[in-house]
């Protein structure tokens, strides 16, 4: 049967003869089995897709799949009923603890002890040590018979054998009534979480004492009042923080990362995460690196997150006006040379928001000058950068402050270089500068006026409803942003800048997401704002090490409503292709930033608004190229106080006429005793 | 008639022509409307906007579809011809990404050439079904009865399963697998050699299963009780539930369905875009796509049956079991029936490299339905060739 080889259209030959061998025939049956089988398996993929289908219908009609019980059972927050003695009882029976239990602000329980026992002996009273262990190594399965047997025999009347055994070692123990072994009531921290905040837990000793985090901080009254602590994190919340900040550690590399989410009105910290991290129950086990809580321990220079605190120290005091426009040429002060990364957008003169939006060394070392150094240390003073960032953790450390305040100083702090900040204490700054004016003190208790501004976080606490089924109950057809609310929270604490300015630095840290360099951090109908910072890290010996980086994303959001400050810091992040091998925070922490939004959002009941987006916009937006009101010389080319050369001109000017001035009274003095000399002399 | 065939036989632009008149269009709007359907999923994704999602996709199907026309349009002669080098080359592939791949969520799956990300295990599914069919193809149907050759085949199919299973990207392995079994079976194995290969097959899953990843034996686990970890690897599982249970019959709406737009649910314009039309579209939205995917999958097997050479027949099985698998592992997945494995829904899901590998495969489907009737070089009598 041949057949020509390009015929792939021509039908096949009407008549031939052909002799049929008995090959032919086993060809042909072979040809007709392997129809069988493609039938087969085209009935299997049939047979397979109805039972899927079967699946499906089970699974939204006939039997909708709510989640079943035992899926959500860990969500739902189980709270101790108290009782009026306020010791723990109710549903649980739990047998006596005297630490109190962590829970987070929804109930979710983060550290509890549980009752364990420690077995001891009287040696003077057992009959036979031998037999004793004997039958103790049946329950306990670790004991060291020999050792065990040794330390039964010594002429003691108090030994030790095993501590933290649980409460069915304890009872089986017990039934053998071995005279002589009695045992002490004790308990054991357990964090059922495991890495979920590991670092702001901290841990207890063998003593149930608390040696580092909240557990350190508020030992005393978890040994003293019997309720459970209720911090203000929210597991959700720091779930999503945590898993988003994984992700974006591996995707770029990066060797460290922290999160922090804190209400810019209340202070409360909802989430607050430092990876790499580790089992709050292991911690013994873990390395220093994963026990550091870079949130609050970890000293950085804030790089251009600083040059907001600059615009505001500038419009508050006056000095500047959002009008004005600063060189952004660079500056050679010394041995150093102050310049802008890329040029893109480059002015030799930049207007305020330029400044902020395309983020000007240069032109914020400009204003830094302007305000001048003794009210710019005075503005940090007043901000609390020179103290150790007021939390509830022992971890707090004092950020690293320049000794001399001289000109250059001045200018390199204008831009967040030269002094090194805890990110806390970053986000604190910047909470004061978008909630009116009021630097709130950062907290990880919750505020009880927050419980009342918030109903449906009330409910949920109670267990009435749990997490995951409102969230499927949720309608976002009527999602509105919560921007209308009046039940917000009035920040509290002293005022540090004026509420006009406040809502000036709202616009432009709204328009550095909008069209400056944190455009990567919008997420839309959360209107984001914010502001980016990248440090070169400092090496080892020294010096700034170029292109390895601390890349940080400053959020706020709503920003015309300001509720929440999300931050994201990557400590040496690598660069990818899809960073166009970029390594700066628009490409990595300010998309983290994105993400994190958007699905904690709903969680914090802000739903995204994109109906009113247009509009609330507008009403956010700020021209680039202000205009300059009449009869007002605004700063720029021609009327620059800021120059550094006349900065410096100045100084040096001022340091000769100190040094005159000495010069002038030293040679008073001299004349003055020559003269009282001359007098003696004279008598 | 006869004149307008003649026509078009004479000329080589016309064979062309007559060629691209022999696809199967039905066929083709088959494919484009479930792409369309995971358009309109991509853009309510989106938040309800072209990007980032859906405009990017659209332009990738288009290229797919240039592709998967001019693929169709292959002969299989040269497909024969070039399986053997496709297949080296996609080995060589697999391993490169072992040597210097881009790790992403804990696997080495991802290759950078040149700024484009290629992910080579999709690539080999493709060739493992050309070249298994190029083989099967040019031994007889007696030989299939000898086991002497059925080891070539087994070998090829087992050297890109264990280099996938190496990245590790178990679910992809499992996919090779079934696409070289379902060939072995369709080209005439003895079905005594077959039972006989199945019998052991309890005690490697054991092996198996000791030798796995962490991040994969933690699927496996919190599959069997996803409440071990509720904020964790439980998470999507326990989400993906509550968005198909919250769809009903007729679904929350299109763009209203909550745990897609409020991003409750991980991970939803790729592997779990399928809750995402159950959600907003219902029983009734989603039961549609399973009935269009049934429908390419059944489409293949009927040009498999109906293509009169060997080489057609088998190259359609492999390709129509490569999407049929793709689609079950996906479904299952979304369902909580099979632990997550970062199978995307083939057509409808966001993602580059799966779009391409499937609609490469739809353009081999293609070409064995236009030279269905071609019967080259088949030897039916080893002896007498």
């Amino acid at each position: 049967m041949a057949v020509s080889p390009h015929d792939y259209d021509a039908p096949p030959p009407v008549t031939r003869t052909v002799r049929v061998t008995g090959e032919d025939l086993r060809a042909r049956a072979h040809r007709d089995q392997m129809h069988v089988r493609l039938l087969g398996v085209a009935g299997g993929f049939c047979l397979i897709f109805t039972v899927v289908a079967i699946k499906l219908s089970i699974a939204t009609v006939l039997h909708p799949m709510a989640p079943e019980k035992r899926q959500i059972a860990s969500q739902i927050p189980e709270i101790p009923k108290i009782d009026p003695k306020g010791s723990l009882a109710g549903d649980f029976s739990l047998p006596q603890v005297h630490r109190a239990s962590i829970i987070d602000r929804n109930g979710q329980t983060l550290a509890l002890s549980l009752p364990v026992a420690q077995v001891y002996a009287n040696p003077q009273e057992l009959i036979d040590p031998q037999d004793v262990t004997k039958k103790l190594k049946t329950v306990l399965k670790d004991l060291n018979e020999e050792e065990t047997t040794r330390r039964l025999s010594l002429p003691k009347q108090f030994v030790y054998i095993a501590r933290n055994i649980t409460p069915q070692q304890e009872l089986a123990i017990n039934s053998m009534g071995i005279p002589g072994i009695y045992f002490e009531p004790g308990e054991r921290r357990h964090y059922p979480l495991g890495n979920m905040a590991a670092q702001i837990m901290g841990t207890v000793d063998i003593d149930d004492h608390g040696v580092a985090g909240v557990e350190r901080f508020f030992d005393k009254r978890l040994m003293s009042d019997h309720h459970a602590l209720r911090l203000s994190l929210d597991v959700r919340v720091q779930s999503v923080v945590r898993d988003e900040l994984a992700t974006a550690m591996s995707t770029f590399q990066a060797i460290g990362a922290c999160a922090i989410v804190m209400d810019v009105r209340t202070g409360e910290v909802i989430a607050m995460v430092s990876l790499p991290d580790y089992d709050a129950n292991e911690f013994s086990h873990a390395s220093n690196d994963a026990r550091f809580n870079r949130a609050v321990t970890g000293l950085y220079e804030p790089g251009s997150t600083f040059k907001l605190q600059t615009a505001a120290m500038g419009l508050e005091t006056g000095t500047i006006h959002i009008w004005d426009r600063f060189s952004s040429i660079p500056i050679h002060i010394g041995r150093f040379t102050i310049s802008d990364m890329k040029s893109d957008h480059f002015a030799p003169w930049m207007t305020l928001p330029e400044v902020m939006a395309y983020s000007s060394n240069p032109a914020a070392a400009h204003i830094a000058l302007d305000v001048g150094g003794k009210r710019q240390a005075e503005w940090f003073h007043d901000m609390g950068f020179f103290a150790p960032v007021p939390i509830e953790l022992p971890e707090a450390a004092r950020p690293l402050v320049p000794h001399q305040w001289g000109i250059s100083t001045t200018m390199t702090v204008g831009f967040g270089h030269g002094m090194a900040e805890p990110p806390l204490s970053i986000v604190r700054g910047t909470a004061a500068t978008v909630n009116g004016g009021i630097l709130i003190t950062p907290t990880l208790l919750e505020r009880e006026d927050a419980a009342t501004a918030a109903p449906q976080e009330a409910a949920l606490s109670q267990g009435v409803q749990t997490a995951a089924l409102e969230q499927a109950e949720t309608d976002t057809g009527s999602a509105k942003a919560d921007s209308s609310s009046d039940a917000l929270p009035t920040p509290q604490g002293p005022r540090v800048l004026s509420e006009k300015v406040s809502a000036l630095l709202r616009r432009l840290l709204r328009l550095d997401v909008t069209s400056g360099t944190g455009r990567t951090a919008e997420s839309p109908g959360y209107f984001v704002g914010g502001k980016t910072g990248t440090a070169e890290k400092i090496g080892p010996h020294g010096g700034y090490l170029k292109h390895v980086n601390i890349s940080a994303f400053t959020g706020i959001f709503p920003m015309n409503a300001p509720r929440y400050a999300v931050y994201v810091m990557l400590d040496s992040p690598k660069p990818t292709p899809q960073t166009h091998g970029w390594t700066t925070a628009g490409w990595n922490a300010a998309p983290t930033v994105s993400k994190i939004v958007s699905r904690i959002g709903p969680m914090l009941q802000i739903f995204p608004d994109t109906a009113h987006a247009a509009q609330i916009d507008a009403s956010m937006a700020i021209p680039m190229h202000p205009a300059v009101p009449r009869g007002v010389r605004p700063l720029g080319p021609g009327n620059d106080p800021g120059d550094p050369r006349k900065a410096e001109a100045e100084h040096r000017a001022a340091k000769a006429a100190e040094r005159k001035a000495l010069a002038d009274q030293k040679a008073a003095l001299k004349a003055a005793q020559k003269k009282q000399a001359q007098e003696v002399m004279d008598e | 008639m006869k004149f307008h065939k003649r026509l078009l036989r004479a000329e080589p632009s016309f064979r062309l022509l007559s060629k691209l008149w022999r696809i199967s269009w039905l066929y083709v709007l088959l494919i484009c409307t479930l792409a369309g359907i995971g358009y309109v999923t991509l853009y309510s994704a989106g938040g309800g906007a072209p990007y980032p999602f859906a405009a990017p996709q659209a332009a990738r199907f288009a290229v797919g579809l240039v592709l998967m026309i001019t693929v169709a349009m292959l002969p299989p002669k040269i497909l024969v011809r070039i399986s053997g080098p496709l297949y080296v080359v996609s080995i060589i592939l697999l391993v490169a990404v072992l040597r210097m791949g881009h790790v992403g969520k804990g696997a080495e799956r991802w290759l950078i050439i040149g700024g484009l990300q290629i992910q080579p295990s999709e690539y080999a599914k493709v060739a493992l079904a050309l070249v298994l069919a190029s083989w099967f193809h040019r031994i007889s149907y007696a030989r299939m009865g000898n086991p002497l050759w059925l080891l070539p085949p087994a070998f090829l199919v087992l050297l890109p399963v264990i280099l996938v299973l190496k990245e590790p990207n178990l679910g992809t392995a499992v996919i090779i697998g079934g696409i070289g079994a379902s060939m072995f079976f369709a080209a005439g194995m003895r079905l005594w050699l077959i039972a006989l290969l199945l019998l052991p097959v309890p005690y490697l899953a054991k092996f198996a299963y000791a030798h796995l990843h962490d991040y994969q034996r933690a699927r496996i686990t919190t599959f069997l009780n996803p409440e071990s970890d509720p904020l964790g690897a439980g998470y999507n599982i326990i989400q993906s539930k509550i968005a198909l249970g919250s769809g009903g019959m007729w679904g929350q709406g299109y763009l209203h369905g909550s745990q897609g737009q409020l991003n409750f649910l991980p991970e939803k314009q790729t592997d779990f875009i399928f809750t995402m039309i159950a959600e907003e579209w219902g029983y009734v939205g989603a039961i549609t796509v399973i009935g269009l995917l049934l429908m390419l999958v059944l489409g293949g097997m009927l040009m498999a049956i109906r293509s009169r050479n060997r080489f057609g027949r088998l190259l359609a099985l492999g390709i129509s079991m490569n999407f049929f698998l793709y689609c079950l592992v996906n479904l299952s997945m979304v369902m909580g029936a099979i632990p997550v494995g970062g199978v995307p829904l083939p057509l409808v899901s966001y993602g580059g490299s799966a779009l391409l590998n499937v609609m490469l495969g739809f353009g081999l489907l293609l070409s064995t339905w236009v030279h269905r009737d071609s019967r080259f070089g088949e030897s039916e009598n080893p002896d007498n060739p």
